[in-house]
């Protein structure tokens, strides 16, 4: 009975509400690194994600529920399982990758015309940054085609998460545009 | 910024929704908004919901993607459920069933020991060829983890790993692991480790050589066998069991450690610990009246304390065992007595354990015995009146003295006055047994026909095969005490077409030594029925036999001397295993084969569980497994006895029964092997064994030789398949 009188709460005041957040994007580009990167500040030794890893974490007051979804072309398919109530959608893209832009662009728009994601913003993290030869955010940007997006929060932050730079940048846009539009 | 209703309706929705709505879209949907919200809570409870529903046979399985989000998490208990879920219902969704690897391969390396139990447990549980791709590392890590609890659960996952994939197990090389584990300090581990290497040795005898490493590790199985589970014990015991004593010393040191077990309250660690006596007393220099023997024996008689299934087990044992030992339970003949609320199974068992119990040199005993008998042949229960009649006869025949024969004679004769038509064909049965063990005494056999001849319609009162059998048999041994030989047999006769294959070679075989009583329209009458009318074989190549010793010149030398043969005396009616077959039953005490008293080579369990990881087999593959079962097939087809002496004998009538009711069943194996292989093909073999003309043809082939048994039949069409392949 306690527990029904608290979950009851918890919705009166929106408290223990927790936003669904999803990292998504092809594989190896970084995806599993960004979420332990903003967990616990670190860099992590990861494999690739057969699945999906999930965190909780709490920015600006917010109870963030990310969900990182591995991305390996057999489990693609699998990522509409997670749409549902989904607030915001990062999408990572390895800027170092120039061969597979093409790959990533098509995942990513076939992604975004799902119903269920209609209203979620999205954030493009132009990811590995630190390396040689990556392309610059607006350089991703165009070969991503999101200038095409209409109806939608959008933007594109160059990032790197083995130093850590451009992912709190990105997350602050995400929340400011998630407490805007969406509470 | 979205319009303001929209954001008014969004708060209304997200705030305002305090109960479970119940939506008109039904439970499945409801139960799915809840797996999915964005309160932990409300998670949660809709998992509990959702293992609710699938507890009571519900199908939840379509929302399988979205427990499986539920899956990450820090709450144990949601986890649990979760993975609860997962094992029940990852067979209906196996393409999923790879979103929740990375969670079982993190859940392997969780602090909580309970949680990276409870990750290697449940992925190597999900039967999908997918997820064990990744087992690998999971698996290596729990095996070498700090945890015993963990340990011991990873040592079971690699038997289940082998059994869905033996080539990855083998190729992982955690067999090696596992076999390390016998060193293990946790008695739970060594426990485990030896029944995963057990069960894998079930599976594959040829991948680890258990006995020799049995061999290496008894000092370790002793030294923790009293500190772990009584299953654990269970699996120990039964390691230890296999393993051969070096000398009379260390079997003694063996025995000597394990005894204390004998008063445990589990009675399958009690079994098994006397299998392990049992294993090793040959080795020690025992006599009977040796303490052990007397605490073997207690312990025995505990287990008929316990309740009537375990008392069945029991019984069954202890029928194994009184044939290896049969004086251990001498003194204890009155707990085998039947209590009234006895269930039936058990009644039965111990009306055959106290016939081989009771010691044949003690008059007292016997008699009281036949008291207890007499009792409980007047009880209602039907087959428990059977046997019990039955118990008579063979009690009887065991003392073998005339006077003890005459009194259960005097008893089975006041049974049949009772007049009861249902205990008739085993008073009928009894009482031909009896003559046989006695052949000579007329007195008895005067007593026996005056009674048997009164009955006006014998075919009537009498019911079984084998009673019908006996009672023909009767009226060709004894044919001066029927006055009125002619009117019964000629009843049997008008009846031949009906009656079973048993009553039908008997009636044949009695005209046949009788055609100088009978007269010769009768022996004609029933050689034309048996050789034309008849659908039994044997009855058949017997007739046709019978008929060809009569066109010979010296036809009536001949069947004279066929008829005049006379049968050995019924020693006994009790049947006992072969000496072969009891060792290795003694070996599997407290198994299910101790039940069924067929040894663990000769069941087929195993192919069963073969056929179930069968489904993603190779065409060839399944070849060799047909084929190796067909090999199996004719060699269990040398062993089979195909007793060819006629209807004398009740037992050895038995005995044909199963066999050919076995080899009946051995036919549809070869034809579903058969059908497996046809496919259609060009090459549509014709099943010439259940073919009437091929049958005849190869009974004309083997022309006169008495009693064609299906044997050579039958091998011969497995010889036929095997040529196939």
């Amino acid at each position: 009975m306690g527990s029904y009188f608290s979950s009851m709460f918890d919705r009166l005041w929106g408290v223990n509400k927790e936003l669904r957040i999803l990292i998504l994007g092809l594989d190896g580009a970084g995806k599993t690194t960004i979420l332990y990167r903003l967990q616990i500040g670190e860099v992590v030794t990861t494999k690739p994600t057969i699945g999906f890893n999930v965190e909780t974490l709490t920015y600006k007051n917010l109870k963030l529920n990310v969900w990182d979804l591995g991305g390996q072309t057999s489990i693609r398919p699998y990522w509409r399982c997670y749409y549902a109530d989904t607030a915001a959608v990062i999408f990572v893209v390895d800027s170092t990758d120039k061969d597979r832009m093409a790959t990533a662009s098509k995942e990513l728009h076939l992604m975004l015309q799902e119903e269920e994601l209609q209203d979620a913003a999205l954030l493009v993290f132009a990811n590995k940054q630190d390396q040689p030869g990556a392309l610059s955010a607006s350089e991703v940007s165009r070969e991503l085609n999101l200038v095409e997006l209409k109806d939608r929060s959008w933007s594109i932050v160059a990032s790197s998460a083995i130093k850590g730079e451009g992912i709190t940048e990105g997350l602050d846009w995400l929340i400011e545009v998630i407490k805007e539009e969406q509470l | 910024m979205p319009p303001l209703d929209k954001r008014i309706k969004k708060f209304l929705k997200n705030s305002i929704r305090i109960a479970p709505k119940i939506s008109d879209k039904g439970e499945l949907a409801e139960l799915r908004t809840g797996l999915v919200s964005q309160y932990p809570q409300t998670r949660k409870d809709a998992i509990k919901k959702t293992i609710q529903q699938m507890t009571v046979g519900k199908d939840v399985s379509t929302l399988f993607p979205d427990v499986l989000k539920n899956m990450a998490t820090n709450d144990i208990e949601q986890k649990k459920l979760v993975y609860l879920y997962v094992m029940n219902y990852a067979e209906t969704h196996p393409e999923l069933c790879i979103l929740a690897v990375n969670t079982f391969v993190t859940d392997a390396q969780d602090p909580n020991p309970l949680i990276r139990c409870m990750a290697i447990r449940t992925m190597s549980m999900i039967r999908v060829e997918k997820i064990l791709e990744y087992i690998e590392i999971p698996l290596r890590r729990t095996l070498q983890d700090d945890n015993p609890y963990v340990r011991k659960t990873a040592v079971i996952c690699v038997a289940k790993l082998f059994q869905l994939n033996k080539e990855l197990c083998i190729e992982l090389g955690v067999l090696e692991d596992l076999k390390s584990s016998l060193d293990d300090e946790n008695p739970m581990v060594v426990a485990n480790a030896t029944a995963s290497l057990a069960e894998i040795n079930d599976m594959d005898p040829s991948i680890v050589d258990l006995k020799s490493l049995i061999q290496l590790h008894v000092k370790q199985f002793l030294a923790v066998l009293n500190e772990c589970t009584e299953w654990a014990r269970i699996t120990i015991l039964g390691a230890l069991s296999e393993y051969s004593a070096r000398d009379g010393l260390e079997a003694q040191d063996i025995i000597d450690r394990v005894t204390a077990h004998l008063q445990h309250v589990n009675p399958a660690v009690v079994l098994a610990t006397i299998k392990v006596v049992i294993k090793n007393l040959p080795q020690t220099d025992f006599n009977p009246n040796s303490l052990i023997m007397k605490k073997l024996s207690s312990a025995l008689v505990s287990l008929m304390s316990s309740p009537p299934e375990m008392q069945y087990v029991a019984l069954k044992n202890i029928r194994i065992i009184l044939e290896k030992y049969p004086e251990i339970l001498s003194k204890e003949l009155r707990i085998f007595y039947i209590k009234f609320n006895d269930p039936l199974y058990v009644k039965l068992e111990k009306i055959d354990i106290l016939i081989r119990l009771v010691d044949k040199g003690n008059l007292k005993q016997c008699s009281l015995l036949l008291t207890e008998l007499k009792e409980y042949s007047m009880e209602f229960e039907p087959e428990f009146v059977s046997r019990a009649i039955q118990g008579l006869s063979q009690l009887g025949i065991k003392f073998s003295g005339e006077k003890f024969l005459q009194k259960v004679l005097d008893i089975l004769i006041e049974l049949i006055d009772r007049d009861q038509n249902s205990i008739k064909d085993d008073c009928c049965i009894a009482m031909c047994n009896i003559l046989r063990h006695l052949p000579e005494n007329t007195d008895m056999a005067s007593q026996i026909c005056s009674i048997l001849n009164a009955w006006e319609s014998p075919d009537e009162y009498l019911r079984t095969d084998v009673a019908k059998c006996n009672y023909v048999w009767l009226l060709g041994q004894y044919p001066e005490n029927f006055p009125s030989l002619k009117a019964k047999v000629n009843i049997f006769l008008e009846l031949f077409n009906q009656e079973e294959s048993l009553t039908q070679t008997s009636i044949l075989i009695t005209v046949v030594r009788l055609h100088s009583k009978l007269p010769g329209s009768t022996l004609q009458s029933v050689l034309e029925k048996a050789t034309k009318e008849t659908t039994e074989l044997d009855v058949r190549d017997m007739a046709i036999m019978y008929w060809r010793c009569l066109s010979m010149d010296d036809s009536e030398e001949l069947v004279e001397e066929l008829c005049k043969i006379i049968p050995p005396h019924l020693e006994t009616t009790i049947d006992q295993f072969s000496p072969d077959l009891l060792e290795k039953l003694l070996l599997e005490l407290g198994t299910i084969s101790s039940i069924y008293f067929k040894p663990q080579a000769n069941r087929r369990t195993r192919d069963v569980s073969y056929e179930n990881v069968v489904k993603g087999k190779e065409i060839n593959e399944l070849q060799d497994l047909a084929k190796n079962e067909l090999a199996s097939k004719a060699n269990e087809e040398v062993l089979l006895d195909f007793g060819d002496d006629d209807e004398e004998d009740e037992d050895e009538l038995d005995g044909d029964n199963l066999t050919s009711v076995r080899t009946n069943k051995k036919y549809s194996a070869l034809d579903d092997l058969d059908d497996l292989f046809n496919f259609g093909t060009t090459t549509g073999k014709p099943k010439s064994f259940k073919d009437d003309i091929g049958i005849s043809q190869g009974i004309n082939e083997l022309n006169l030789r008495p009693s064609v048994d299906s044997n050579s039949r039958s091998q011969s069409n497995t010889q036929e398949l095997l040529d196939l392949f």
